[in-house]
């Protein structure tokens, strides 16, 4: 219950925000881009339509959260409006998840509408083969974009604004790198492999969100995939806001 | 009423002040004073490693303190220092302070907003670990600040049910109390545009909107109008009417004065002194002012100096005496010199003056 009343106040909080707005704005512009542009793909309309619009979605969310995910906890307690929330009988990691559930609810609502766009786009083009594959696409671009925001509300939670964005801008691009540190750890000295395997560990393995060379052929991907994807993020979510709620929970408010 | 009385003036606290030095002297009086602190506590206290305060005490602290390490000197900086005190349920007591004092830290530390380096605190039986403590827990922060994207009745009914309220009654008590507090003409207003005053009336709506048995209120009537003072003062004096116990901060004295049953001074992260304004009067040695008809200049004798002391008005001679116990002996003086003596008026010290004595005991006490 509480966990979702905060959540609520989130959701509402984000999309409220003047970011949000520009952001789907900005989705749905670059979707018509890909229209104006295919035409210039020598024959890839397709390919090249699919493919940025599904990165617009991942790179308008990542964009959301750098905005404003990070400074979700770090301007509550900079404007000392968390007072009047931890005041009152609610745990700091039932606050914690619920600013987590609020603004995921806010990416995957920006997601979908955005994977919609893109769906009755292909539709209305004609290339409706690539209808499921798409929304595939979209459903691991939300799952992604989960995973990075629990990486927000951790680092949001520890630190400052600028400092939160920039730890999870590193994991971001630490993440999509993760396989390729797992490849290079094997081929490094033993000591140094470890702790690159360590590090490609850590972050999370954002290459398992990543089907958009697939949906832009049109191929759908396995039921093992997504259950996969899914029950990796769902425990890397897990973990991190167990990690943000240890540490959280001796937080002072001076 | 008998508070109003009081409000007229009162005394002293300097024993109380001194109480906390370092040499043994003061020591001495330390533990005097605290021990009479002790006894005017009807209420009983838990015995050391009693886990369950007395049911009829609505705050209880024992031995919190608040120590802050800077993360780079390791310097220790005392925020709060080894607090006992008690409120009673029904109550209201005021915390009186300079900034610094361990004010605002002492609230913090009761709503789990701040956790104690050492000791335990009690709210309604519960310690402040639990969020049980908060249950009946209505807090008002130093300078509230509240979401601006969201407006007035969308707040209060986040606050209700985020204090157990279910969503039907919350939104009704959301509406009731943004009328109580004089906002209940624009409800859909946006936070973003509430003036200062506004915000501090539904921070205050917002600590009410549950019916807490307990409130905990940082400087409610910081940043306020002289009306907007008397509002947050008829609010909290109807909540004692209630039943609700009452803890707030302030540096507004007359508002003190004149709403606390009980009042206790911190200075410097420590409790100097905890009582009544009556007991506060009572304690003190109390100054007298006689005012005479102009006449003949008389020479106040060598054996009163720095206790009796003249002003020579256009139309009077006032002599103020610092202890009324010589006012028999100096009285006798004067009429024995043929001044005709037209008043005998006691001076009692307002809060004010014991409080400003107080800060500056304790700022000689560190400089020293």
């Amino acid at each position: 219950m509480i966990p979702l009343l905060i959540a609520r106040n989130t959701f509402r909080e984000a999309t409220r925000d003047r970011v949000l707005a520009s952001v789907v704005v900005a989705g749905l512009a670059l979707l018509a881009l890909t229209q104006a542009a295919s035409s210039l793909a020598m024959g890839e309309g397709r390919r090249f339509t699919v493919d940025l619009g599904l990165s617009g979605i991942s790179g308008l969310g990542l964009l959301v959260i750098l905005l404003t995910g990070t400074s979700l906890v770090a301007k509550e307690v900079e404007r000392r409006t968390i007072y009047n929330l931890l005041s009152r009988p609610i745990t700091r990691p039932a606050y914690l998840v619920g600013k987590w559930i609020g603004f995921s609810a806010t990416l995957w609502s920006v997601a979908l509408l955005l994977g919609l766009a893109l769906w009755g786009l292909v539709v209305l083009r004609g290339w409706g083969g690539h209808g499921l594959a798409v929304l595939e696409a979209v459903y691991l671009a939300g799952l992604e974009l989960s995973v990075i925001t629990a990486l927000a509300v951790m680092f949001s939670a520890l630190s400052t604004p600028v400092l939160s964005a920039l730890y999870t801008l590193g994991f971001y691009v630490v993440g999509q790198w993760s396989n390729d540190l797992r490849m290079l750890a094997e081929k490094l000295p033993k000591e140094i492999g470890s702790l690159v395997t360590v590090i490609a560990n850590l972050v999370p393995n954002l290459p398992l969100f990543n089907m958009r060379t697939l949906a832009a052929e049109g191929n759908p991907t396995t039921w093992l995939h997504l259950g996969l994807a899914s029950g990796y993020a769902a425990v890397y979510v897990a973990c991190v806001l167990c990690l943000a709620t240890a540490a959280f929970e001796s937080k002072d408010f001076k | 009423m008998e508070r109003s009385r009081d409000a007229t003036g009162l005394i002293l606290m300097a024993q109380g002040v001194d109480s906390v030095g370092g040499n043994p002297d003061v020591k001495g009086n330390m533990q005097t004073s605290v021990a009479s602190i002790a006894e005017r506590q009807t209420i009983g206290r838990p015995a050391v490693g009693q886990t369950v305060p007395d049911p009829g005490l609505a705050v209880c602290i024992r031995g919190l303190s608040k120590h802050y390490v800077h993360p780079w000197t390791l310097r220790v900086t005392r925020g709060l220092d080894a607090l006992d005190l008690d409120v009673r349920r029904g109550e209201v007591m005021g915390l009186l302070g300079p900034n610094g004092a361990g004010k605002s830290t002492t609230l913090k530390l009761l709503t789990g907003l701040l956790k104690p380096t050492h000791g335990q605190a009690w709210l309604m039986g519960e310690p402040v670990e639990s969020t049980a403590s908060r249950r009946s827990l209505g807090f008002l922060p130093e300078q509230p600040y509240f979401y601006d994207y969201l407006n007035g009745i969308e707040y209060l009914e986040l606050a209700a049910q985020l204090s157990g309220l279910q969503a039907a009654t919350a939104r009704e008590r959301a509406r009731h109390w943004l009328g109580r507090v004089g906002l209940g003409e624009r409800p859909r207003l946006g936070l973003r545009k509430y003036s200062k005053g506004m915000l501090q009336r539904l921070g205050l709506a917002a600590a009410l909107v549950h019916d807490p048995e307990l409130l905990i209120l940082d400087e409610p009537m910081s940043g306020l109008d002289p009306f907007g003072r008397r509002d947050v003062r008829d609010l909290i004096t109807e909540q004692r009417e209630r039943g609700v116990t009452v803890l707030f901060s302030s540096h507004i004295l007359p508002d003190v004065e004149m709403l606390c049953d009980r009042v206790a001074i911190m200075i410097g992260g420590r409790l100097t002194r905890v009582a009544t304004v009556g007991e506060l009067v009572e304690d003190g040695a109390q100054a007298v002012e006689i005012r005479c008809a102009p006449g003949a200049l008389l020479v106040i004798p060598k054996h009163w100096a720095g206790r009796v002391s003249r002003t020579q008005r256009a139309d009077e001679s006032v002599f103020r005496l610092e202890d009324e116990a010589r006012l028999g002996d100096v009285l006798g003086w004067l009429l024995q010199a043929g001044v005709q003596v037209r008043a005998v008026t006691p001076q009692r010290p307002t809060l004010e003056t014991l409080f400003m004595a107080a800060a500056e005991a304790e700022h000689e006490r560190r400089q020293a």
